[in-house]
């Protein structure tokens, strides 16, 4: 999949899943699958999800735009459920993130292992505008990198969602943290969460194997 | 898991509990007062036999059993009961104290933490209670703790502690579907799980607990209840969680007959209750108590009952026996 390259006066809705950056945006289907009980990391998480379908939502269309310094990423999917604030103990809300390697060869089954970590970027429902980022370095291992670096936003409309997450190409920590350029080749996938069916955690929707992703040179300066 | 070098623990004796809730208060004032910790009670005092709280928490699963994980529930917020707004402007301020009742603003509920105080079961002049006071149990083998996939939960190396790491929890809720006493909330403001820390910050300063030093029951040293005279025991041990917190079970006065003699041909509280709640392990701690309760009532000596009676106040805190007002506490 190609982030295409977007200048222009759109460039200033980029971060609004409504806007008109995105207007002209070219899709993907992602195909999503539940993740695997056996890998879940506690013994209770397993015993209680044995019997129960992981992974409630089966596709997901990405778009992804670059405007030279930031990188976002539209993701839409079918909801009939918006589940936004934790009203009860019982609810969770829904969820997305986009995860990127930091280093080549970092391995995204295993979320990342020691010194090949993998960079994911959050949005949740109930923390709207305010993305997340963290690395991690194999299951259950996975840090807060610090400051609001990342942006994202949800706006669910007649049974759709359509999420924007989106970062800084380039951005300045120690963390390991996937660190981009115009014109790079790398890989990324796309976990949801549905909050409805209780899905938080390992108990989601993944995208599996990396997806190719390309970033769309910038236009060459003239003379 | 590493095995903690020190557990700390507590003994809590049902036959002296009055359900006063000085405990829970003191707990309250302590620990919960701030924005989204309302609902939340760390420490709680129940009627047996009852419900509890949160409601039915007994039939939610959770903790181990033959050493595995067993599926646990999640209690609803109404589960635990709301913290209830009261008409105090109206009643108080507003001028018709003689002609407003004091009410619960909003829906009534139909739940709360003490909801059935006193009703316990049985039929008059044989009805039977007893209170229940409950903390987080610190276990040895803490359900909570092995269900966090992020590992934000904690067991102190030096003292048995269990805590949850704020930074950490990202509120998932997994621990509060896996600890089988429900003594986990979840806080709506912070979004993070968060329950008893066994008043850590005392305890490091050489304090007892809060819900302890006020209890105006007196409890007695933990290790010559639990290890040597074998009378304090923990609550449910088929949960499997090994808790850290050990009850003497309650005696209650004799049985009346039809005629109204006492009758001591069977207990009040029936024995097969109290095994439900303890294990069958209570029966023998009820003959020790029995015979030493007999041993004094004839003029002798017992050290249990002494004990028991906690003479020197001192004595109970293990050693936490500081004053806190003589700390300048600061809160972080």
């Amino acid at each position: 999949m190609e982030a295409s390259y977007l200048s222009g006066a759109d460039v200033g809705s980029l971060l609004d899943p409504g806007g008109a950056a995105w207007r002209g945006a070219r899709s993907e289907r992602i195909a999503l699958m539940g993740t695997p009980v056996g890998l879940q990391p506690t013994e209770a998480i397993r015993a209680k999800w044995i019997d129960k379908k992981i992974g409630a939502i089966g596709a997901v269309s990405v778009a992804a735009l670059h405007d030279g310094t930031r990188l976002a990423f539209r993701l839409e999917w079918e909801d009939t459920s918006e589940s936004r604030e934790i009203s009860d103990t019982t609810a969770f809300p829904d969820a997305a993130a986009v995860a990127l390697p930091s280093a080549e060869g970092s391995p995204i089954m295993t979320m990342g292992a020691v010194g090949a970590a993998v960079n994911a970027w959050y949005w949740r429902a109930d923390e709207e505008g305010q993305g997340r980022q963290v690395v991690a370095e194999g299951l259950g291992t996975s840090r807060g990198v610090e400051g609001k670096l990342v942006h994202a936003q949800g706006l669910w409309k007649e049974g759709r969602w359509s999420v924007v997450i989106s970062r800084d190409l380039e951005i300045a920590t120690d963390e390991p943290v996937a660190q981009l350029t115009p014109g790079q080749r790398t890989g990324f996938g796309v976990t949801v969460w549905e909050g409805s069916g209780g899905e938080r955690a390992g108990i989601k929707a993944f995208s599996g194997d990396w997806i190719e992703l390309v970033l769309q040179p910038l236009p060459t300066a003239r003379g | 898991m590493a095995k903690s070098k020190r557990q700390l623990a507590m003994v809590m004796d049902l036959n002296k509990c009055i359900g006063c809730q000085t405990c829970t208060i003191a707990c309250k004032r302590l620990w919960t007062r701030d924005e989204g910790m309302e609902y939340q009670w760390w420490n709680s005092v129940n009627t047996m036999p009852g419900r509890g709280t949160p409601r039915d928490w007994e039939d939610m699963g959770g903790g181990f059993r033959e050493g595995k994980a067993k599926p646990g529930r999640m209690p609803t917020t109404k589960d635990f009961g709301e913290a209830w707004n009261f008409n105090y402007d109206e009643v108080f301020r507003g001028g018709k104290g003689d002609k407003v009742h004091l009410k619960i603003e909003g829906d009534q509920p139909d739940w709360g933490p003490n909801w059935d105080e006193d009703q316990g079961a049985g039929e008059y002049p044989n009805s039977y209670y007893f209170y229940l006071p409950r903390i987080c149990n610190h276990c040895t083998h803490p359900a909570c703790l092995e269900a966090c996939p992020r590992k934000a939960i904690l067991k102190r190396e030096e003292d048995g502690i269990v805590l949850i790491d704020e930074d950490r929890c990202r509120g998932y809720r997994f621990c509060m579907e896996a600890c089988p006493y429900k003594k986990i909330y979840f806080n709506h403001a912070e979004r993070v799980a968060q329950k008893c820390i066994f008043c850590f910050p005392r305890i490091e300063q050489g304090v007892a607990n809060a819900c302890a030093r006020m209890c105006p029951g007196r409890d007695a040293p933990i290790w010559k209840l639990v290890d040597k005279w074998k009378v304090a025991i923990p609550l449910h041990p088929e949960y499997g969680t090994d808790p850290n917190v050990f009850y003497v079970p309650p005696i209650a006065p004799p049985r009346f007959d039809e005629e109204g003699n006492i009758d001591e041909s069977k207990p009040r509280i029936p024995d097969e209750y109290l095994v439900s709640l303890f294990g069958p392990k209570v029966l023998d701690v009820l003959v020790v108590l029995k015979g030493e309760m007999t041993k004094t009532r004839a003029g002798g000596k017992s050290e249990l009952m002494d004990l028991l009676i906690a003479y020197r106040w001192k004595d109970m805190f293990g050693g936490f026996d500081r004053d806190p007002a003589t700390i300048e506490w600061i809160k972080a």
